[in-house]
């Protein structure tokens, strides 16, 4: 008898590990009986009206990040079954984690690559435009408001080729204005970013390769900046260094650079216009684009006097076939709202909505969508 | 831990009695007992899992990275130029960015955490000691996102004065000038320097205490009856005794600096191919980097990512054994084992 | 005393202490002077973080008191409010799970070293590499746990848990180790001498006697684990904004990473929960750490 009871303690105790593994175990097992109770629920209540029940990981792009948040925010008020979690992280991040299957949808800037679409999981991949912003060049030097810069000068500072606020170039577009001798401090992107991207595709437009090259580090979601520079994480992050820096120059989308309050320099555009950046200039951009079959386009360095010459275009990209029917459903409803009625929240958080003619096209791409 | 690692253990005692022992347990195995063998076994298993653990992550990690190392070849190390959208993956800033960080954090730890431990072992009375040991223990609670935060929003921000004060007041000054260069950054290898000294601080005052107070007392008390005064016993007497050992605290001091991710990444300007003396210009490390570009890198990029992991996984596991090893031998030596 | 000790015949010292004695002992005061010195420096950032913390969360924490608490994280990062629960929540059940698994496990470990192992060869090696893995940077580990777990079984808290046990099982070997050593031989012999067997003594002797520092050892391994990031990054996926409580699947969040999120932000509301979180997340590691502390002390006391 002694024997066996001490076998049973001994016994009892040694495995308290692994009963302690399976205690949790339970728990967390009672746990997931709920979501799932719930949603083998769901059938029953599709019959009613369309009840959406859903859980939607996303990633991507932080350029339109403070609008898809209020977008997800009035969404799920309106639909309470559907979570929708947009991460941010950088549109590079977006494109590798739809490709990896790891999201339903991912927020982007800039297209995929054609050698990167194999690498894609799930298949054909389809773009949906959702806004447009200006990408503005925020600095932050007390006293000095609306500074003019040409692309040109742009491309020399963030080349650090001008390293002073008070060079002759930039004294030469800025009349009248006093310039202190300050050191510049320039401010990029650490992610992978479509920003970036589209910055140094404006870059690239005006004074590239074919326009003088005084711009030579091309155009991608990373270039090789120089080495005296610093490097913020997402759009936020970059706001966040030209803020706390006298000094800084950075490339920032608009909404951030509103809300924390930083200094935007007027930017010359291909009609030699200094434009300050606005939702009505980045409308006036995209307006005119020329948009392909796929509803990809640019809105960079557009013509017209009143064009922002760095607006910048944003996408939502998903699979076309939705292997999940409840996440599948859940997306399309969320696309939906975004090229309807989540249009006019855009510029109550400083985004510009689509033009008319582009979010027709891209709600009928949206019943292209297949979904199980 | 530390606080309650100094009460004195005696390997000494048990490594007396531990024959007699031996001789009574094998007595005990005789007779058997298979839950007692169970037991003993998951113990041998227990222990086995640390050598699982290490080994598996040496494998699976350099599994994964064979891709880059083939790929790039040498110049994976000896190149500064990290290139992702054209694959090309040199590491040599980084490797630069994390030892020259570590060496900052050092040189500016050094002294202090020697200080601090000498005084609280030789100089301060025991309520002293014990609230100074407290105090220097709390530091290391302090979970390192949080010295980010801080050294992100506040420090970085208001430090930059400092800097462009200590930059024009060595400037023309050789060596000076250049380690305390032009064109100061908040963010920079110097805030970051600042951050890992301030972390790894109670690391090197904890284990220095336990080397210094090795010191035997009657050597100590011989100096002193020697008329010696007390910085005189301790440069005579205490630091001759523990200086292997401090050495090796030192180390372990450096190898958790160099492998300090969080913190560094938030407050060292993420700037690439930095390479230069200039400690208040932005630049980068291995951990940083790996933090920033985990989420966007396809299949190439992630095994670059992870090579670079092994690589920091190298240097700090070979600074961690001499380090183990040279503060084991001086123990064992003052012990007199 | 080393006033009268100092007086005797200074002539003859290895140490040249023929210099003039007022000098040598200014010397020496000045250099204990420095080391305080080197005391007080160490303070100022440590009063700077704990004040700072203290001074920018503690407001946010109890502005709105139970929301913050109780309410989600909100969807609009824009937006000033509380909200830090589903992070809280993670905090304590991914470290929570990371506990259940590598307190046992190292204890258990240290047995193995202590009264098993001894002084043989193999467990000197696994005593050499559990000192050796202490200084493994928790990145390596985050990755680590990412080609063995989160590849295959995706984003969870598991990987998280898995990822922080990976790091907290050398601590809690070593402390283990260090507490049993502490225990006095005759306890095992007056054991044995009544025909108990070894792992019953372990079990109901050595380690019952050992208990409040193998507790006050694993509290601070775990308070340790509860601010690590850099291993979260990779396995638990920091979306969610939402409490996630089913640990096993789909991803998560901590306090340590909405810190790291919230660090990079540049509005002020952002950056106040960020505050507020590293409040939070302080004092619950400061919470362990004292617990810690007041079980060591009483354990001395009873001493």
């Amino acid at each position: 008898m002694n024997t066996q009871t001490r076998r049973l303690v001994l016994a009892g105790i040694v495995s308290l590990s692994l009963v302690a593994v399976a205690c949790s175990d339970d728990k967390t097992a009672e746990t997931t009986t709920t979501p799932a109770a719930s949603s083998t629920d769901a059938p029953v209540v599709t019959e009613a009206p369309v009840k959406l029940e859903a859980t939607l990981d996303a990633s991507g792009a932080t350029f339109p990040k403070t609008y898809y948040e209020e977008a997800i925010a009035a969404f799920t008020e309106a639909n309470s079954g559907v979570t929708i979690n947009y991460a941010g992280g950088g549109s590079g991040k977006g494109r590798q984690d739809l490709a990896d299957g790891i999201v339903a949808f991912a927020g982007t800037d800039g297209t995929i690559k054609d050698a990167d679409l194999a690498g894609y999981k799930g298949g054909e991949v389809l773009y949906f435009p959702t806004v447009v912003a200006p990408i503005t060049v925020s600095y932050n030097l007390s006293g000095v408001d609306g500074l003019q810069l040409s692309p040109t000068t742009i491309a020399k500072i963030f080349q650090r080729q001008i390293t002073k606020w008070n060079d002759a170039a930039i004294a030469a577009e800025n009349t009248g204005v006093t310039l202190p001798d300050t050191a510049i401090t320039v401010v990029h992107r650490s992610d992978s970013s479509g920003t970036t991207g589209n910055f140094t595709k404006f870059l690239e437009k005006s004074v590239g390769k074919d326009k003088g090259a005084i711009w030579t580090l091309g155009t991608d979601s990373t270039v090789q900046w120089a080495a005296d520079t610093q490097a913020g994480e997402g759009n936020a992050g970059v706001a966040q260094i030209v803020k706390s820096t006298d000094g800084a120059i950075g490339y920032v989308d608009f909404s951030d650079a509103t809300d924390g309050g930083l200094q935007m320099a007027s930017i010359e555009n291909a009609a030699g216009k200094f434009v300050a950046p606005s939702l009505e200039g980045a409308s006036a951009a995209a307006a005119g684009a020329k948009i392909a079959d796929n509803l990809t386009y640019s809105a960079i360095w557009a013509d017209g006097d009143a064009a922002y010459p760095i607006a910048a275009q944003t996408w939502i990209i998903a699979y076309k076939v939705q292997t999940d029917a409840a996440k599948g459903e859940a997306l399309k409803a969320f696309l939906k709202f975004i090229l309807t009625d989540g249009q006019t929240l855009a510029s109550t958080v400083n985004y510009a909505p689509l033009p008319a003619e582009l979010a027709t096209k891209a709600l009928a791409q949206l019943d292209t969508l297949q979904i199980g | 831990m530390t606080a309650i690692n100094t009460s004195s253990p005696s390997p000494d005692t048990s490594s007396v009695t531990g024959n007699d022992i031996a001789t009574l347990e094998r007595g005990l195995h005789a007779s058997g007992g298979s839950a007692d063998r169970a037991f003993k076994s998951t113990a041998y298993l227990a222990g086995g899992l640390v050598l699982l653990v290490l080994g598996l992550v040496t494998y699976t990690m350099v599994n994964r990275s064979t891709d880059a190392w083939s790929h790039m070849g040498l110049d994976f190390f000896t190149s500064r130029t990290w290139n992702p959208p054209e694959q090309v993956y040199g590491i040599l800033s980084y490797i630069f960015g994390t030892v020259y960080t570590a060496c900052i954090a050092l040189v500016i730890s050094v002294p202090l955490s020697l200080g601090i431990a000498l005084f609280i072992t030789q100089v301060a009375p025991r309520w002293l000691q014990r609230t100074m040991t407290y105090v220097i223990d709390l530091l290391a609670v302090v979970p390192s996102v949080v010295f980010g935060l801080w050294g992100v929003l506040v420090l970085s921000v208001h430090i930059k004065g400092f800097y462009t004060w200590m930059s024009s007041t060595f400037d023309g000054v050789p060596v000076l000038g250049s380690v305390f260069g032009p064109n100061p950054q908040g963010r920079s290898f110097f805030t970051a320097g600042i951050i890992l000294a301030v972390m790894i601080t109670p690391i090197i005052v904890s284990l220095s205490r336990e080397v210094i107070q090795t010191t035997p007392q009657n050597e100590k008390e011989a100096a002193l009856a020697l008329g010696a005064t007390r910085w005189e016993m301790i440069r005579g007497a205490v630091l001759p005794h523990s200086k292997g050992g401090l050495v090796g605290a030192v180390m372990l001091g450096l190898g958790r600096a160099m492998g300090e991710t969080i913190a560094v990444a938030l407050v060292i300007g993420s700037a690439t191919g930095r390479i230069g003396l200039n400690v208040f210009a932005g630049g980068n490390s291995m951990p940083a980097v790996i933090t920033a570009e985990w989420g966007e890198a396809d299949v190439l990029k992630k095994s670059a990512l992870i090579a670079m992991a092994v690589t920091l996984f190298v240097m700090t596991i070979l600074v961690n054994v001499i380090a183990t090893t040279v503060v084991n031998r001086s123990m064992k030596k003052t012990r007199g084992i | 005393m080393s006033t009268t000790l100092n007086r005797v015949g200074a002539e003859q010292l290895a140490l040249d202490l023929r210099t003039k004695r007022s000098w040598r002992s200014t010397k020496s005061q000045l250099m204990v002077a420095l080391m305080f010195l080197a005391f007080i420096v160490i303070l100022i950032p440590l009063i700077a973080v704990i004040g700072t913390v203290v001074s920018k969360g503690a407001g946010i924490v109890f502005r709105d008191f139970p929301a913050w608490f109780t309410k989600g994280i909100p969807g609009r990062t824009r937006v000033v409010g509380p909200g830090m629960g589903p992070a809280i929540i993670g905090t304590l059940v991914i470290t929570g799970a990371a506990s259940l698994l590598a307190i046992p496990l190292g204890i258990l470990g240290a047995v193995y070293l202590h009264e098993y192992g001894r002084q043989s060869k193999p467990a000197q090696v696994v005593r050499f590499l559990s000192n050796v893995m202490t200084g493994v940077p928790s990145i390596v580990m985050g990755l680590f746990v990412y080609v063995i777990f989160t590849l295959r079984f995706g984003l969870s808290g598991v990987g998280g848990s898995l990822a922080l046990a990976c790091l907290m099982l050398p601590v809690v070997i070593r402390s283990t180790e260090e507490m049993l050593r502490l225990v006095p031989d005759h306890l095992r012999e007056a054991s044995y001498a009544l025909g108990t067997r070894k792992g019953r003594t372990v079990l109901t002797i050595v380690l019952p006697s050992a208990l409040p520092g193998v507790v006050s050892g694993c509290l601070l391994a775990v308070a340790r684990a509860a601010g690590e990031t850099a291993p979260l990054l990779f396995t638990i996926g920091l979306i969610t904004k939402k409490a996630n409580l089913n640990i096993f699947s789909g991803a998560n969040t901590t306090l340590s990473a909405q810190i790291f999120r919230n660090a990079g932000e540049v509005l002020p509301g952002p950056q106040e929960r960020g505050w507020g979180a590293a409040f939070t997340l302080v004092a619950i590691a400061f919470l362990f750490t004292i617990i810690a502390r007041l079980v060591t002390s009483a354990y001395q006391k009873r001493r």
